[in-house]
């Protein structure tokens, strides 16, 4: 059995994204799944370095270029019933959508953001 | 292109042109978002006019990614696919239509855990041939033995020299007893082709390829034979004017010096497991301590890119002296 992938980049190349890496999981504010919602805001300081705003929550990280990068792949034509008798070549067809070569990294503890410290009496 | 390739029991690898990689899933506890178009602060001070807000989707999510590492083509298979059934000549009296072992480039393609290209080579390396133009066959070895000492019989009674064997008389002598595309292989197996100033092919022979496949001969009919008679069998079986040399046995036979008289056997290192670790016990298994110059033909082919046999041997053996000579034996005991 043989899967095979191809470039399906347009005139140019191929599409380039970035990758964000987060320690831990992220959850839904409420029941129902990730899908549609909102994570939250990126930015950058002026040195370049990437901020994430969470919830109430911010996180610093880094730029990092990938020593290894990563293609990103899109598998279709799969899951076609019955097995074929003999080797008839590929079934299933993986499509490189994307290449990522640079990701930033979040490790640093999310800090909570306070927006109202009381004032001493 | 890139392909992936492997039955159900085998650990899937992927396929470029030329190279093969072993693929592994790599988990990590850490979330993996990847953003299409999102920008990296280079990008955005290189393009200074925007200063809004980019709305970007997460396009997915993973905790798991699947990490190459370039190996060794899996190619032990190819030769035991071929050799289901070797082509025996025409004269075979199998019955050629109750086979279906026929394996066109297209079927290796699909079955063998290689590269393309990686593939052809080997099927060059294993002297393979198109037989009926799509499929691939390995010789049956005394058929392919029957084929040679028509050559080199030839070769004797023209007296031509062993490095200029015209293709055309060869043809013209030969072509009733065999079909010509068989001498043509042979020729092509066990020479290495030119062409002449007049445009004719000739072939220079391979002495010591010559030379290794009658001592394979020889060597097929018994477990074991007296090392000094075998070299003197052996000298007087080869062609005239060519010289037997016991390195020409590298990774086909292995000799005993420890047994009184010496004696020579039949280790042919493509019969041996195609893993590392099983290698190692296999050959530790035929025999408790090896030097380095006996086992290297055995382990050369394990190497990977840029590994040396040194670097294997510290990995799966372990070493010690006897009578002043380095040894490398099983790091475990072998049952």
């Amino acid at each position: 059995e043989a899967a095979s992938l191809t470039c399906s980049g347009g005139a140019g190349g191929l599409a380039q994204w970035v990758l964000v890496e987060l320690q831990g999981e992220v959850e839904p504010r409420q029941s129902g799944g990730l899908a549609g919602s909102l994570l939250g805001d990126l930015h950058y300081t002026r040195e370049g370095v990437p901020v994430l705003i969470v919830g109430h929550h911010i996180l610093y990280g880094k730029v990092v270029q990938l020593e290894k990068p990563f293609a990103v792949l899109v598998k279709r034509g799969a899951g076609e019933p019955g097995p074929e008798p003999g080797p008839t070549g590929p079934h299933a067809h993986y499509t490189v959508t994307a290449l990522i070569k640079t990701k930033l990294l979040f490790k640093t503890r999310p800090k909570p953001i306070i927006t109202n410290v009381p004032k001493k009496v | 292109s890139l392909v992936i390739r492997g039955e159900k029991d085998e650990q899937a690898v992927l396929c470029s042109k030329d190279k093969t990689y072993d693929m592994k899933i790599a988990d990590t506890s850490n979330m993996l978002l990847f953003i299409p178009g999102c920008k990296t602060p280079e990008q955005l001070n290189a393009d200074q006019a925007s200063c809004n807000i980019i709305h970007s989707q997460i396009a997915g999510f993973a905790n798991n990614y699947w990490e190459l590492r370039r190996c060794r083509p899996k190619l032990k298979k190819l030769r035991k696919l071929l050799m289901e059934d070797p082509y025996e000549g025409p004269d075979s009296r199998k019955d050629q239509t109750l086979t279906f072992s026929k394996y066109t480039t297209e079927d290796l393609l699909n079955l063998i855990q290689a590269s393309e290209e990686e593939i052809l080579h080997q099927l060059r390396v294993i002297d393979a041939c198109k037989i009926e133009g799509r499929y691939w066959r390995i010789l049956e070895f005394d058929y392919e033995m029957k084929l040679l000492n028509h050559v080199t019989q030839l070769i004797d009674s023209e007296s031509w020299s062993l490095s200029k064997v015209p293709l055309r008389t060869c043809l013209e002598e030969l072509g009733s007893l065999e079909p010509t595309e068989m001498i043509e292989h042979i020729l092509v197996s066990y020479g290495r082709k030119h062409i002449d100033d007049a445009g004719e092919v000739y072939f220079e022979m391979h002495e010591d390829k010559i030379c290794r496949a009658i001592a394979q001969m020889l060597l097929q009919n018994a477990v074991k034979f007296n090392l000094s008679e075998f070299q003197e069998v052996w000298q007087q079986s080869v062609p005239e004017g060519m010289t037997t040399r016991l390195d020409q046995l590298k990774g086909l036979a292995l000799v005993d010096k420890s047994s009184r008289p010496e004696t020579i056997f039949l280790l042919k290192v493509d019969d041996l497991p195609e893993d590392n670790q099983e290698r190692f016990n296999s050959l530790f298994s035929i025999r408790e301590k090896w030097t380095e110059v006996d086992i290297t033909p055995y382990i050369q082919d394990l190497c990977a890119e840029k590994q040396t046999v040194g670097a294997l041997l510290t990995k799966y053996a372990r070493s010690s002296m006897q009578n002043g000579v380095k040894v490398y034996n099983s790091r475990r005991p072998i049952s």
